[in-house]
């Protein structure tokens, strides 16, 4: 799941004065990238058409190639599934570069996934699963969600590798094969396969973080992500005895759902705010002059403040980072043309604040909706997420990367309102930092899950650059 | 399609109302002779199972057209038509002209449907497919929808036949094979093969009009003659999507949410016809002073008294009679748990008051829900308006003296518009009215178990039927 970016803001961890020449791929390197960018798009890894197996052997085969040992690259094939995400065979790829010698510090964790979520050919203007490069951007779905990602991160090895140079501690890839749904990949990542990840000390999610710029060119900022809200689905249903759709009856499965969602959609929860939600808005409000960030010092000021939340809420780039949301996805209903429904149901996909049990929201809804014809039930049993302490070394080699391709680009932390193969790993005890190089114009090219998906073509050569530069900052020394 | 059997409130009876007998438990008028030959040919159809599909119609076809072959009727006016109904359905209809020696009018058309609903073993208590008597009821698939009919009409033919009768105007017998599923049949007999079928006006087979309350009181018996137009709309709304951690102000699903509330509170014009209006006056007779029987009246005093029309809507006997009725029955949206949804789609599925065009109601149904709502019909079923067909006098009298005198005399007949559409629908949108009103009665709602399990008739009301049509054929072309 990807990372959505907040607009301007100017609080920077530390301010990297422009050097020389921003860094660039050579003109091979950049074919290199295509090529495989386009052959990663163009295999639709959506849950259920048993895909993914075959990403990962061709990500695995571009290691192999390169030169990375056989040994080393590991295939991992599991079977995903649960009741309301689908089923899929699917697959993991975990490739270790061994340090020479001893290595002087646990591995890092490069992390990412393959798969994607659904798109539709009808929805698009152009078919999802062919790749397309149009008006300096590249078309299909997993552009930024996240294939992107898992082509910087191949191709920056690749090429760090040719240029010969030596990690000093292991770095590790899990490429995972289910994140958009059921997150068995990344379970098993932080238990059954802990052994073959080396136990790292922390991880990098390449689906996490990033950039953006505004439409006219300024820098909208980049983000390193700290903490993410708590994803969980829930279901509401309502059933009815049915009948002959000659003969309409007063209550009706469909209208009472829909009632339900009318009051789903008015609702508002309680607004709250955390250490990196607070240092988020510390740092928005020094430049957002106008109403938002009048509401922003309001808040920060008055926590209680509940209106000034609301406002806040309200703005297109901080929608989600002021309190849990719920939003109707999916709707099912009916069997029959002519038939009055017996059931129909909506899917409630909600993202908690850190540290609010899921069970409670659960609550929450049945309060919303208060009507015993409509019946709430969980999806899922995830716990709430955990955020993970600021490193210093990773702050600053991210912050240094992203400033050597951007000059003068402001760098903040972020609580993400979207949740990510992170989770099973900052449960057990090791953090992730969501650290994507890539960027895209803000709003415009916000497409993830969405249709028309696209990133722009520079944007994935500069995050196979910024992989380097942070690989050889935080391995090389 | 069968329709409901018309259900009234016990309490409101207050013609014909009197507790009486177990109609199941009264002799019928058949003679025992015939009773045997009819039973017999009613077990070998009910026994042949005519699912779609099944490609076992033609047996049905073979076995009535056998019946008037042994009478008498030349093989020049029987015709086997195959056709192929819903893709890879290969099925049949049946025609045959029992000649008048000396027509002095029009033809009659006889409508039957030789097909049956699809029925498991394993929801049945026995095998659908086996003919059973049991506690005074034959039972299996088809036996009320609806190859009691078709046996019926074919063997008082047959009797009369036998007795020398001849009628003085053709009889002409249309039974399909795709009622329950496509009605390709009946839209081919009233066109295509129109040469064979064309007649004054038709008298369908497909629903027992008589029936009684579990009181045993006569509830009268509804003739058809009009019918609503079926058609089905798709609304739809769109979104840019996007992801569902940030959730945009707008969203496809809620947009459908709102338009969902809006026809859900929506009601159409109130709309009288000629058959409506003869339901309701017989309506306001049986309802005396109840309220439903002054809302009634008042309605029919002032068909601009639309808070009447709106009361007697709301009553659960008469959803449907007043006017166009549109409802949501399935709903779709969304492609992802974590995605906001791109599109939404309700299907609202409609019942048109008689004469009102289906593109006039898509029109009223967008101006109701806005231009954020897509409104289309479903393109596989575009609905025809059909005419209701006129009153006749000569089938409601021969209807009336028929129930009254074969099955009870206190039973009524009025006239009824159906929700629901029949094979009858393809020829009165052709020009030929028809009159739905088998004369095969039950016990309501216990016996209304067409479609469903364990489906039974009583054995007199079959056998009953038979005599019916006797004299159905003699008061109409005698």
């Amino acid at each position: 799941m990807r990372h959505l970016l907040p607009a301007a803001a100017i609080v920077a961890f530390a301010t990297t004065p422009a050097l020389a020449a921003v860094p660039k791929l050579s003109p091979a390197e950049h074919d290199a990238t295509h090529a495989m960018f386009e052959h990663v798009i163009d295999i639709p890894t959506v849950i259920g058409r048993h895909n993914v197996p075959q990403m990962a052997q061709y990500v695995a085969d571009q290691f192999r190639a390169a030169g990375f040992p056989a040994a080393d690259i590991h295939v991992m094939p599991y079977h995903t599934g649960s009741a309301t995400q689908g089923e899929d065979d699917t697959a993991a790829l975990i490739v270790r570069w061994r340090a020479e010698g001893t290595p002087k510090a646990k591995p890092i964790m490069l992390m990412g996934h393959m798969d994607v979520v659904e798109a539709k050919r009808d929805d698009w203007s152009v078919d999802p699963f062919k790749m397309i490069e149009k008006d300096g951007y590249y078309y299909g779905r997993g552009s930024i969600d996240m294939k992107d990602g898992i082509v910087g991160i191949t191709q920056a090895m690749i090429d760090l590798k040719k240029a010969g140079f030596k990690p000093k501690r292991d770095i590790v890839v899990l490429f995972t094969g289910d994140e958009e749904t059921n997150g068995i990949g990344a379970k098993n990542g932080a238990t059954e396969w802990l052994d073959l990840l080396g136990h790292p000390e922390y991880g990098l999610n390449a689906d996490g973080g990033g950039g953006g710029f505004n439409p006219d060119g300024t820098p909208a900022g980049f983000t390193l992500q700290t903490a993410e809200k708590t994803y969980a689905d829930y279901t509401f249903t309502v059933h009815n005895r049915g009948g002959h759709s000659s003969k309409p009856r007063k209550d009706n499965a469909i209208y009472s759902l829909a009632h339900a969602l009318d009051k789903l959609e008015a609702y508002r929860f309680q607004p709250m705010m955390n250490e990196t939600t607070r240092a988020y808005f510390e740092g928005r409000q020094k430049t957002e002059k106008g109403p938002l960030g009048d509401a922003m010092r309001r808040w920060l000021a008055n926590p209680g403040d509940g209106e000034a939340a609301d406002i806040i809420e309200a703005s297109d780039s901080e929608v989600g980072l002021t309190r849990t949301r719920c939003v109707a996805t999916r709707l099912f209903g009916g069997h029959a043309n002519n038939a009055l429904p017996q059931l129909a149901s909506a899917r409630i996909n909600c993202r908690i604040f850190p540290g609010v049990d899921p069970n409670a929201v659960k609550a929450e809804l049945e309060k919303i909706v208060s009507d015993p014809e409509v019946q709430v039930t969980r999806e899922d049993d995830n716990v709430a997420s955990l955020a993970s302490p600021l490193r210093p070394d990773v702050t600053a080699a991210y912050t240094h990367a992203v400033q050597a391709l951007h000059p003068g680009m402001p760098v903040f932390p972020e609580m993400s309102t979207g949740a990510s193969d992170a989770r099973p790993f900052r449960v057990a005890g090791i953090p992730v930092y969501g650290a994507s190089g890539g960027w895209i114009v803000v709003p415009t090219d916000e497409r993830a899950h969405g249709r028309d998906e696209r990133l722009p073509v520079q944007s994935l050569d500069d995050g196979v650059v910024h992989w380097e530069i942070m690989l050889q900052e935080l391995a090389g020394k | 399609m069968k329709r409901a059997l018309f259900l009234l409130l016990a309490a409101a009876v207050s013609t014909s109302a009197v507790a009486a007998t177990d109609p199941r438990t009264l002799p019928t008028k058949l003679e025992p002779a015939w009773q045997a030959k009819a039973r017999a040919v009613f077990k070998q159809a009910i026994e042949i199972p005519s699912v779609h599909h099944r490609g076992e119609v033609p047996k049905v076809a073979k076995l009535l057209a056998d019946q008037f072959r042994a009478a008498g009727i030349p093989d020049a006016d029987i015709h086997f038509m195959p056709y192929e109904a819903l893709p890879g359905d290969q099925t049949e209809a049946l025609i045959v002209r029992w000649r008048s020696p000396h027509a002095t009018k029009k033809p009659i058309l006889i409508l039957g449907h030789m097909d049956v609903v699809e029925a498991k073993r394993s929801d049945w208590k026995y095998d659908p497919f086996q003919f059973r008597e049991e506690g005074g009821y034959f039972y299996g698939r088809g036996t009320s929808d609806m190859k009691n009919g078709d046996v019926a009409t074919t063997m008082a033919a047959v009797k009369l036949m036998s007795e020398g009768f001849k009628p003085d105007r053709d009889i002409i017998f249309f039974y399909s094979g795709d009622e329950e599923t496509k009605g390709e049949g009946a839209t081919l007999g009233s066109t295509k093969w129109r040469n064979l079928t064309d007649a004054e006006f038709g008298l369908n087979a497909d629903g027992g009009c008589p029936s009684y309350d579990e009181q045993f009181r006569a509830l009268g018996c509804g003739i058809s003659m009009a019918e609503k137009t079926f058609q089905t709309y798709f609304l739809t709304t769109h979104n840019p999507g996007g992801h569902s951690s940030r959730p945009r102000p707008d969203n496809a699903i809620y947009d459908l949410a709102d338009a969902l509330e809006k026809v859900r509170t929506y009601r159409f014009q109130p709309m009288q016809n000629e058959v409506t209006r003869a339901y309701f006056a017989e309506r306001a007779k049986q309802e005396g002073n109840s309220p439903l029987g002054k809302e009634i009246r008042a309605w029919l005093a002032n068909p601009n008294d639309g808070a009447a029309a709106d009361a007697i809507e709301a009553n659960p006997l008469e959803v449907g009679l007043t006017r166009t009725r549109c409802v949501a029955t399935m709903l779709s949206g969304g492609h992802a748990d974590n995605a906001l949804p791109e599109s939404a789609t309700a299907t609202v599925n409609c019942r048109i008051f008689p004469g009102v065009q289906p593109v006039a109601v898509q029109a009223e149904l967008q101006k109701l829900v806005g231009p954020k709502v897509e409104v289309k019909p479903d393109p596989n079923f575009i609905g025809v308006p059909t005419p209701a067909s006129p009153l006749r006098p000569d089938v409601v009298k021969a209807v009336t003296d028929a129930v009254r005198t074969v099955i009870d005399p206190r039973m009524d007949v009025y006239a009824e518009m159906s929700t629901g559409a029949s094979d009858g629908s393809f020829f009165r949108a052709q020009g030929i009215p028809v009159y739905d009103m088998d004369g095969s009665w039950g016990i309501s709602p216990l016996d209304e178990r067409a479609h469903g399990l364990d489906e039974r008739i009583p054995v007199r009301a079959f056998y009953d039927d038979v005599v019916y049509w006797e004299m159905i054929y003699k008061s109409l072309a005698g």
